[in-house]
This record gives structure tokens, sequence and C-alpha cells, in this order.
């Protein structure tokens, strides 16, 4: 045999040889899709996981298993003595925490996961109201694999802009900043559904306070631009034309909402911002009294959602900086706009609360349906 | 001048190949994590120490080539021969020879540390090692040409992983990068000397350049293979930036390879592992041209044949490779190489390039007063 044949023969065998290094065969693993983390007694914590096991012949079983431990890896090994297939952590999609666990702080728990190679940053995290074991293990009617379904609700929600998009990566990288704040969507078992409740906000890693899911899009509003949104309205009736309409409330739908959100820093010193909202939506759902193709009209009903959404945005702003968690990235925008700014984490917990907003919104209705 | 080497017009290869053999051998394992030294010094500014490091780059790449260019078929052993003489002048080989080994060993280790984390946290070290050094005998043995072959195919099919590294900018929050010049001029210095470990490669330059067909066409694409490592840099510190907040991306081992956790692909979800096993085929010209400029050195001193020195050379390797088992260990050998790179490839040519050219004049000096 010629040299480079030998060479040729070891080749082939490397390539067949790495073949056999730990082997993930589908129908001898549990995947772990979902894991619920929740505060237990003496600082330990109970994990519950939703465990999907295929089956080449039958219809895949979900699990669902809770163990108690100080960590997350020894809940893990606890929960791989009840099964009978390896447990693997490679399709991890959500992660739950507990309200309990939520408010102890779950700095720990992202640290943990972040040290893991097996999990995605693109998995969502929320927060459950009550605790996530009575969530996950609750046997709902229609609802065949709990992990798959909590996924695919938080993704096409996320997706939508109806939540506060909270994939691993977003979380850390708000919480290792020292100007920034991150927030969780919070789901809420309701009746034989599962749903979302509102917004919690975080400080620190712990949570601080929560607003609920009405307040969703002006959260969002203020934190990113959005692309395609909905949002229904309760404006003064009287404001818009008092001869026409009487009642005192006019309700009214908009939606391909596009907005574009911007920060500036007008003056360092007084620690002032001006945050400024263009908006441009087509009118969907109006009394049918009101005659959408009078200009002048469209113009009062702009203003009138001018003055609702700035109502709306001033109000949620009070609260973030009552609970001191800056979600929205004005600290971000300080530190890139103001030079030798030098915010430190203290700092800017301080200059936040006292922080002054001028908000401005500017709504553009630029179509209203095919009807007038 | 008795050391010039003999180089059959076969063996030449065309200039236009410096391009890939360059860009090929400086993209290797420092890419997968050089944000976080980066970051640590210049913090937001780090797309600046890239840009400062590169320019460098090209001014040692300059002295180094105007070095050569005296010597046109010698290479830099040679010319150590020639400017300090036989004894100096072998002391000053060896230490480059030895060189050479240490970053052949670097990138194993790191690329070994990098699939123990990542993919095979249970494979062992020497098997990894094993598959790799058998890759290099491989391309070894077949021959100059054959290496180039790797780099050229190297650089043409790792071409496609630029495309992902833009991916995540979906989450960019692009006011990361702001203010510009935040940081004072030495902290941007001192980002850009934490770039060694990533930046070099070019310096087998050294041993190839005699071995160029049109010897006046090499600086041009040597010169555009460093744009183009740029380029590579460029882009994946700029997405790191905008993607990673600044204290997260000093936490953040690899921050390459989190990156690419993010990005969910309808057929694959988890690329970064397609991405890490690819990066065999990256580092392989890398490890080939490290190996090769050893070997010239070591026949300045012995005749050996290619065959016996890959063989001894790994066999050198796999033994050195056992008593490193740990990450710190690790990051101490980096450290150090980074150290010792930073004088040989970027200080050293300098001074031998005035060297190098005081001797030309004293030498044409002395021919004309022989002459006279």
């Amino acid at each position: 045999m010629k040299k480079g044949n030998i060479l040729i023969v070891l080749l082939l065998s490397c390539i067949l040889v790495t073949g056999c290094t730990s082997q993930e065969i589908l129908e001898r693993i549990g995947l772990v899709t979902l894991i619920g983390y929740d505060a237990a007694e003496e600082d330990k914590v109970t994990a519950t996981s939703v465990i999907r096991q295929i089956n080449p012949e039958l219809q895949s079983k979900v699990e669902v298993q809770s163990e108690t431990e100080s960590t997350s890896r020894g809940t893990r090994v606890k929960v791989d003595m009840k099964t009978s297939k390896k447990l693997a952590a490679g399709q991890l999609r959500v992660i739950l925490f507990g309200e309990d666990l939520a408010k102890n702080g779950i700095e720990d728990a992202l640290h943990t996961t972040m040290m893991n190679n097996e999990i995605s940053t693109s998995i969502y995290l929320a927060v459950v109201k009550g605790t996530s074991k009575s969530l996950l293990e609750y046997p709902y009617k229609d609802v065949t694999d709990v992990g798959q379904h909590i996924y695919n609700l938080m993704d096409h929600n996320i997706e939508q802009q109806h939540i506060i998009s909270s994939t691993l990566h977003e979380i850390v990288r708000d919480n290792y900043s020292e100007v920034r704040n991150f927030a969780l969507p919070i789901l809420r078992k309701n009746g034989e559904f599962i749903q979302f409740d509102g917004t919690a906000f975080f400080s620190h890693g712990k949570m601080v306070g929560n607003l609920p899911a009405g307040d969703n899009f002006y959260i969002l509003m203020m934190q990113d631009n959005f692309k395609d949104s909905t949002l229904e309205l309760v404006l003064d009736g009287q404001s818009i034309d008092s001869s026409k309409f009487e009642e005192k409330q006019l309700q009214i739908a908009i939606d391909s909402i596009k907005t574009k959100r911007k920060i500036k820093v007008v003056n360092p010193e007084q620690n002032e911002f001006d945050l400024t909202i263009d908006m441009k939506c087509r009118l969907l759902e109006i009394n049918s009294l009101i005659p959408t193709s009078d200009a002048k009209l469209l113009e009062k009903i702009e203003k009138a959602i001018n003055e609702k959404v700035k109502n709306e945005l001033s109000r949620i702003l009070k609260y973030s900086q009552e609970v001191n968690s800056d979600i929205y990235g004005f600290g971000e925008q300080y530190r890139a706009q103001v030079r030798g700014a030098k915010l430190t984490d203290q700092k800017w917990r301080e200059m936040f609360q006292d922080m002054k907003v001028n908000v401005d919104v500017d709504v553009e209705i630029i179509r209203n349906g095919v009807f007038e | 001048m008795k050391s010039t080497l003999q180089i059959g017009n076969d063996e030449k290869f065309n200039a236009s190949l410096f391009f890939f053999v360059i860009a090929a051998a400086q993209v290797g394992v420092g890419i997968h994590g050089f944000q976080r030294v980066v970051v640590k010094d210049a913090g937001h500014d780090a797309w600046i120490s890239v840009i400062l490091a590169a320019l460098f780059s090209h001014i040692v790449v300059f002295f180094m080539i105007k070095t050569l260019e005296l010597y046109p078929s010698n290479d830099l052993y040679g010319i150590h021969l020639d400017i300090f003489g036989k004894f100096i002048g072998s002391i000053v080989n060896i230490i480059y020879v030895l060189y050479c080994t240490f970053a052949f060993y670097s990138v194993i280790k790191n690329y070994i540390e990098v699939i123990n984390t990542w993919v095979f946290p249970d494979l062992s070290q020497s098997f990894i090692t094993t598959v790799l050094l058998i890759l290099v005998i491989y391309a070894f043995t077949g021959g100059l040409r054959v290496m180039l072959g790797v780099c050229f195919f190297s650089f043409m099919t790792g071409l496609w992983i630029l495309i992902v590294v833009y991916m995540p900018l979906k989450y960019a929050h692009y006011n990361h990068l702001l203010p510009l010049f935040g940081h004072d001029i030495t902290s941007i210095f001192k980002g850009a000397y934490s770039m060694t470990f990533t930046i070099v490669g070019f310096e087998v330059i050294n041993t190839l350049y005699p071995y160029a067909k049109e010897k006046n066409k090499v600086q041009k694409y040597v010169h555009l293979a460093l744009l183009c490592t740029l380029f590579i840099y460029l882009s994946v510190i700029l997405v790191s930036l905008v993607y990673f907040s600044e204290a997260q991306l000093e936490r953040t081992l690899w921050a390459t390879l989190t990156l690419f956790t993010v990005i969910k692909l309808p057929f694959i979800e988890r690329i970064e592992i397609i991405i890490i096993c690819f990066w065999t085929i990256i580092i392989l010209p890398n490890l080939c041209l490290f190996a090769w400029s050893a070997y010239r050195g070591v026949k300045r001193f012995k005749n050996v044949k290619g065959t016996t020195f890959i063989w001894l050379f790994s066999i050198l390797m796999f033994i050195a490779n056992i008593p490193m088992q740990s990450r710190t260990q690790i990051d101490d050998i980096n450290n150090f190489f980074a150290q010792i790179a930073f004088v040989i490839v970027f200080l050293y040519p300098i001074l031998l390039y005035i060297m190098a050219s005081l001797k030309n004049v004293l030498r044409k000096g002395g021919r004309k007063n022989e002459k006279g």
C-alpha cells in the first residue's frame, strides 16, 4: 500500500468514527420543551418540566414532571430518575417563572440558563401569576402539549406585537446593561385557557410591579416601533362634534398602525427628554353618524386620539418611574446622546426617577376603509 | 548569499493566490470570541480599535514585503542568516520556528475547547487532536499546492457564514454605538493591542514570498486580503456591539457563537452547531501554513523530508496537548501567545527592515569600494 492510501484510509475512518460520538437518538430521549421555575422553602427551587417523548409507533406522549432541589441541574437529575428516557434540553422553547420567584429575583436563573450551551438564546421567558407548577400540571381540555401550546401562544403574540418581546437574549442584554431594565409578559390560567394578563416590570432581576394587559399597546409603543398593530380607543364625544353627536363617549378602532418612536435628550443637566411618536393608521370602526369624508372632522378625531394616547403614555411612564424600571431605554439614549455621561447603575436609577419627559404624539389617519 | 532557496518554476504559484492564503490564515479561532477582550478595553468604541489594528497590520505587511524584496529568492530564515550571521541567525530562526509551533498549538487548543463546550462535552481532547492532526498531515504531505488549495476552498466555502452574521440585526439597538469616540485614545489603542491574537496570521508571507511567480504583484494581493479580513472583523464587531449590551459582551466568552444561537432557520434551528463543525475547514489553512512555516525553518538546520517532519511534528503536538486541559490554562496560553505575537509580528518586522536596508546599503558601499 502506498503512503497516500494509508492516509486516505485514516481520513475515511475518522469520518466514520466521528459518527460514534455521543449519540442522541430521537426515540431514546425526552425533549424538555418548557421549564417552569417556582420558589420553594429554604432557597430551593422547584422546576416543573414539560417533556415530550417521541414514540415511533404511537402518538407522542407529553409528561409533566416536577422536582425541588437547590440547583436547577439538581432538579434535572431528580427528574431523570423518574423518566424512562434521557432528558435533553436542546429543544427548550419557553421558561416560566412563578410570581414568588420573580419577586425574589430571577438573576440567578438567567445566569444558569446563559451558562448552558444547550439552550438557545431565542427562547421566550414569561412570568406566571401564581405558580408555574399549577399552570402546567392542570389537564387542559383542548391542549395536548402544554409546552408547545405556550410557545405558540407567545410566538404569534410577540410576532404581532401584542405583548412585549421577551427572548432570553433581550432579557439578558437588558439585565446586564447598566442603564436599562427589562419587562416580561405575565401568563395566567383562566379556566380552561392560558392567557396573557399584563406586563411585569423588573428592576435588578426582581419583579417590582405590573400593569394590566390593556396597557401593553402603550408600553410597546414607547419601547419599539410598531409595524402593524390594532387599537381600540374611547374618545370624548363632545370634543369632536357636539351638535351631531350627543353621546359622551365615542368608541373607535384603528389598525395598520405604524409608529416611529424618537427619544431626544433636550436638556442633559435638567434631565429632560422629548419623546416623540409619529403614528400612521387606518380608521376602521367608528360611529355610523360621523361622516368620515369630512377632513375637518378627521382632524378633530386625530387631535382627540393624540390627546388620549399622550395621557396614557404619561400615566404609564409615571408608573415605571414609581417602580423605577426603565424598560424603554431612556438611559441608553442618555448615554448615547450625552458625551461623557458616565452613567452608572446607581446614578441612572436616581436620575430615572426624577427625569422629565415631554410626550408628543402625532397621529395621522391615512385612510378609512372602503365605505364612507 | 549562499542561503538562497532553489525553487523550480513549477513549484511557484500565482501572486493572486496570496489573497486567499492571507485571508484564510488570518481568520481562525480568534474570531469566535475577540469581542470580549477588545470591548473590555475600548468599550463601545471597539470597532475603532479593530480598524486601528488592521491599519497596523497594513503597515507591518508593507515593511515585511519591503524586507523580502531586498532578497528576492529568500525567505525570512535566509534573511536572518544573512543579516545576523550563522550563529545568531540560527538562534533567531529557532525562535521563529518555536513561534510558528506555538501558534499551531494555540489554534488547536482553542478549537478543541470550543468543540468541547458547545458540541460534544464528553468527547476526549486527544481524539479531536488526532482527527485534526491527520487532516493536517494529509494536506501537508500533498505539498504546498495542496495547502494552497485548502486555503482557497476554506475561504470560498466559508463565505456564507458572513450572511448569517447579519441575521441577528433584528435585535439591534444602534444607539449602543454612540457617542463616537466616547473612550480616550489610550483605551482604544489598548483595544487594538488586544486584537493581536485575532489578527495575526499574515506573517506566513515571510516564508511564502519566494514562491510567488510575479513578485511585484504580491503586495497588492496581500493588502487586498487584509482589507477583506478587516471587513469580516468589522462586520462581526459592529453586529456584536449593537446586539449585545456592553456588560453582557464582557461576560460572553464566545460572543460570535452566542450571536448565532438566536438565529432560527426553517430547516435548522441551531446553526451554530453546524458553524462550529464547519470551522474545521476554516482553521485547517491556519494549521497547515504554520506547520509549513515551521518546516521551512527546521529545514535550514537539517535537511528532513516533509513527511518525516510533519509526522514528528504531529506526535509532538499530540503529546503537548495532553497536560493542558482546563479553560484557565488555555486563557493563559492565549495571553502569553498574544504577547509574543505582538513582538514577533508587529514590532520585529520593522526593526528587521531597518537592519536589512542598512546591510544592503553597506554591501553596495562595500562593492563600490572594491571596484574603486
